[in-house]
């Protein structure tokens, strides 16, 4: 029974190719380095998973973002654990994330003919980096209140277009409930959209041309 | 990098995938190993150093340090270097070329070799940038001051506490202890006014929290209310004129209650019989909310200062102010109401409760103790109790 | 090839996999689904004595609405709720308070004095003056406070769930 019901999905779904394809694949032997691609997404899913849970209760609005964040925090069953996996669920992911690009360069794996595989790999840290410039203003505390402030105003020091930049990062001339809402789009939909599909495309491009392996002395 | 590099890259690759493994279940097993790791990392950091709590985000607060993320902390101290007309090569220039040099990293490193010993340039930059990276971090975070320490409140009990303090600290001159208003007693341009009180349901009703938050952060200049918000030149934060909110809405508000039973007064510890209390202990929450506000710099008290031990015992124009063993030492008779050259009844507007002058007194008699072992030694040697002693009638 | 080394180190890992994420499933999936139920956990009754005035006031078998509000803290907002409720004296020292809220599906039901019944307007649900059932959908009479006298003054025990 089991096994018709197997047929027949495999038939559809093509679940023997993915199995030959992306399981069964053969690859170089690689150390224990080659695992940070990994942790990145899986650091990543985790972020999903529990940012998802903390917009049960946030509201981005400065009147209640901070006060839904304290009741997150002291109120709400585990919501303490929630929000601190992740927040620091954030760090750590900028860290392997960060280790993941020094491995891939000191490997040399950027070259033919993974140019592709890296560029990807760029916008991944980028928006990564993004995730947590946006996230960092949600808690609406003074912290993040002012680490925003300043990050928004580095940008406007570029002569000529440098305040229209800042204004539209802010919605406005200074922080506000513009700010707070659109750093929360930001956050929750546009990155993790773009991060989303570039992962496919990583990931694709990771099974197609497989791991890099380690270069030796003649490589 | 030309065909014949190509080529050659192909076979080597071909050549390592069959001396290779199957990526199930040889680099899976890896990856598992390391994901679970890292999130037993994540539920450590979480359990055991949690999200430090914050105020709540102050725009008029200009005595705050801002500080991005660590892992901006390197752009945010680069910036320092380039100060004034130049800053833009900082904030633009330099992070542009960086970022642009990231993503064209696999055609402008046209070296066709990958082992580390055929491309010492190219390591040698990202090890510099890297280098670079690390010590600016780490010299942006070696040189950040501290941040002056702020109010915050985790609970709502601990927001109410807050609110009790800061409410001792900034309202009890003019509105009295409880609320109750009256007759303003020694604050200078309001002396003699008389104010309603703020306890009752004439104002508890009427007044959102927004509407009392308001009036505390503006003040009600036309009578003479001075604006407590820092953003009107006062002392107080956002967060601490909420705590106080709080604090009037738990206490006075005869439609709200506690989510918990227990009450915010219930706090002040209890003394057993034969008990000498210890300023630490017992007598230091009574001076908070009764004395303090007053008893400050600047503020007409000559110069009897009470919010440490050490100003408590030693400061005054009629310094000492309390003799250990004597209850004829001013404090208590003035607690007592009595008008001595010290001064008057204190304090001004409303005694205090009977059984807070007795714990002020079994206080003076146990030796004015600082901390609790003091007291309890005292208490060990069996300290007189007020009544057998010398009543308040002194000379 | 069921014996084959690398089927059986194929199964292990599976099997440790499966391990693996079933424990962080259950260290995160847990606390998860407390966090999600976390509002509807909060069990928090409470009881207060509601002051309605003198009695005095209130004419004697004629019910008369009397409305207040209890501010309750929903996370992090404070709702305020208002109550109304229907107080007919009965006798000098007698008197009967029922809730203005429809047992059918919570509209507030009104008084209305020509036909000497409380009528609920969504599906016309009709209730005597004692708050028995008359005519329409409703499942059992309106609801009846507790009701206490202290020193003239008329009490009503309020239970919020």
């Amino acid at each position: 029974m089991l096994r018709r019901l197997f047929q027949w999905l495999d038939e559809r779904l093509g679940l023997t190719t993915i199995h030959d394809v992306v399981l069964d694949r053969k690859v170089p032997k690689v150390n224990w380095w080659f695992t940070l691609g990994s942790a990145s997404l899986f650091l990543f899913l985790l972020q999903g998973i529990t940012g998802v849970f903390l917009t049960v209760y946030y509201v981005p609005s400065p009147d209640h973002a901070y006060d839904s964040v304290q009741y997150i925090m002291n109120e709400v069953r585990f919501g303490w654990l929630i929000r601190g996996m992740h927040h620091w669920g954030a760090n750590l992911m900028v860290l392997v994330v960060f280790i993941h690009m020094l491995r891939t360069f000191f490997y040399a794996a950027y070259k033919y003919p993974r140019e592709l595989t890296w560029i990807s790999g760029v916008v991944l840290l980028l928006a990564t980096l993004g995730m947590g410039f946006t996230g960092y203003l949600l808690p609406w505390n003074q912290r993040a209140y002012w680490a925003t402030t300043v990050g928004t105003e580095i940008p406007g020091t570029i002569p000529i277009i440098g305040p229209f930049i800042t204004s539209v990062l802010r919605g406005g001339s200074e922080l506000s409930a513009l700010t707070l809402s659109r750093f929360y789009s930001v956050h929750i939909w546009f990155l993790p959209a773009v991060i989303t599909v570039t992962i496919g495309l990583h990931l694709y491009l990771v099974i197609r041309l497989g791991i890099s392996h380690i270069p030796d002395e003649n490589d | 990098m030309n065909g014949e590099h190509k080529q050659r890259y192909r076979e080597k690759y071909t050549n390592a995938k069959q001396k290779g493994v199957k990526f199930f279940p040889d680099i899976i097993y890896k990856d598992l190993l390391v994901a679970f790791g890292l999130f037993i990392l994540l539920i450590g950091l979480a359990v055991f150093v949690g999200v430090p709590n914050e105020p709540k985000a102050d725009p008029n607060d200009t005595s705050y340090i801002p500080r991005p993320e660590w892992y901006f902390l390197f752009l945010f101290q680069l910036l320092k270097y380039f100060p004034g007309q130049i800053e833009w090569i900082g904030t633009a220039v330099i992070p542009g070329l960086a970022v642009l040099a990231l993503f064209l990293l696999p055609f402008i490193d046209r070296n066709p070799y990958r082992h580390w010993s055929k491309r010492k340039l190219a390591l040698g930059i990202m090890g510099t940038v890297v280098v670079g990276i690390v010590v600016l971090t780490l010299l942006a975070a070696f040189t950040t001051p501290p941040q002056p320490e702020a109010a915050v409140a985790n609970t709502l009990r601990e927001q109410i506490a807050l609110g009790e303090e800061l409410y001792a600290l900034h309202c009890v001159e003019c509105h009295g202890i409880e609320g109750e208003g009256g007759e303003i007693k020694g604050v200078p341009g309001l002396e003699g006014v008389t104010l309603k009180p703020i306890n009752d349901q004439d104002v508890m009703y009427p007044f959102t929290d927004e509407t009392l938050y308001n009036i505390i952060a503006m003040g009600q200049p036309l009578q003479g209310m001075p604006p407590f918000g820092r953003a009107f030149g006062g002392p107080l934060s956002p967060t601490e004129i909420e705590a106080i909110v709080a604090f009037m809405r738990y206490t006075w508000d005869d439609r709200v209650e506690l989510p918990e039973e227990e009450t915010v007064a219930a706090a002040m510890p209890t003394l057993k019989e034969g008990e000498v209390p210890s300023y630490d202990v017992h007598v230091a929450p009574i001076f908070k909310r009764y004395c303090v506000s007053c008893h400050v710099p600047g503020k007409k008290n000559n110069n009897y200062l009470m919010r440490t031990y050490e100003e408590v015992m030693t400061t005054g124009d009629h310094a000492p102010n309390i003799i250990p063993g004597d209850l004829g030492s001013n404090l208590i008779r003035m607690v007592h109401r009595e008008e001595i050259e010290a001064g008057g009844p204190m304090p001004p507007t409303k005694a205090l409760k009977p059984e807070l002058v007795e714990i002020l007194e079994r206080w003076v008699l146990g030796g004015a103790p600082e901390t609790a072992e003091q007291a309890a030694q005292a208490s060990a040697k069996g300290a007189p109790l007020p009544t057998a002693a010398a009543p308040t009638e002194m000379p | 090839m069921p014996n084959s080394p690398s089927l059986t180190r194929r199964q292990f890992v599976t099997l440790v996999g499966a391990a693996l994420s079933a424990f962080m499933g259950t260290l995160v999936g847990l606390p998860a689904i407390g966090y999600l139920l976390s509002p509807a956990l909060e069990r928090r009754e409470r009881e207060s004595w509601i002051s309605l005035g003198p009695l005095d006031q209130y004419p004697l078998n004629q019910p008369t609405l009397f409305t207040f509000t209890r501010t309750k803290k929903h996370g992090w907002e404070k709702t305020v709720t208002s109550y109304g409720v229907y107080v007919l004296r009965t006798s000098p020292t007698q008197v009967r308070v029922f809730s203005n809220v429809c047992t059918h599906l919570s509209c507030r039901v009104r008084w209305d004095e020509e036909a000497r019944e409380y009528i609920c307007p969504c599906h016309d649900g009709h209730f005597a003056i004692d708050g028995a059932i008359i005519s329409g959908p409703q499942p059992r009479p309106l609801d009846e406070y507790e009701t206490k006298i202290e020193g003239g003054n008329l009490f009503i025990l309020l239970r919020e769930a």
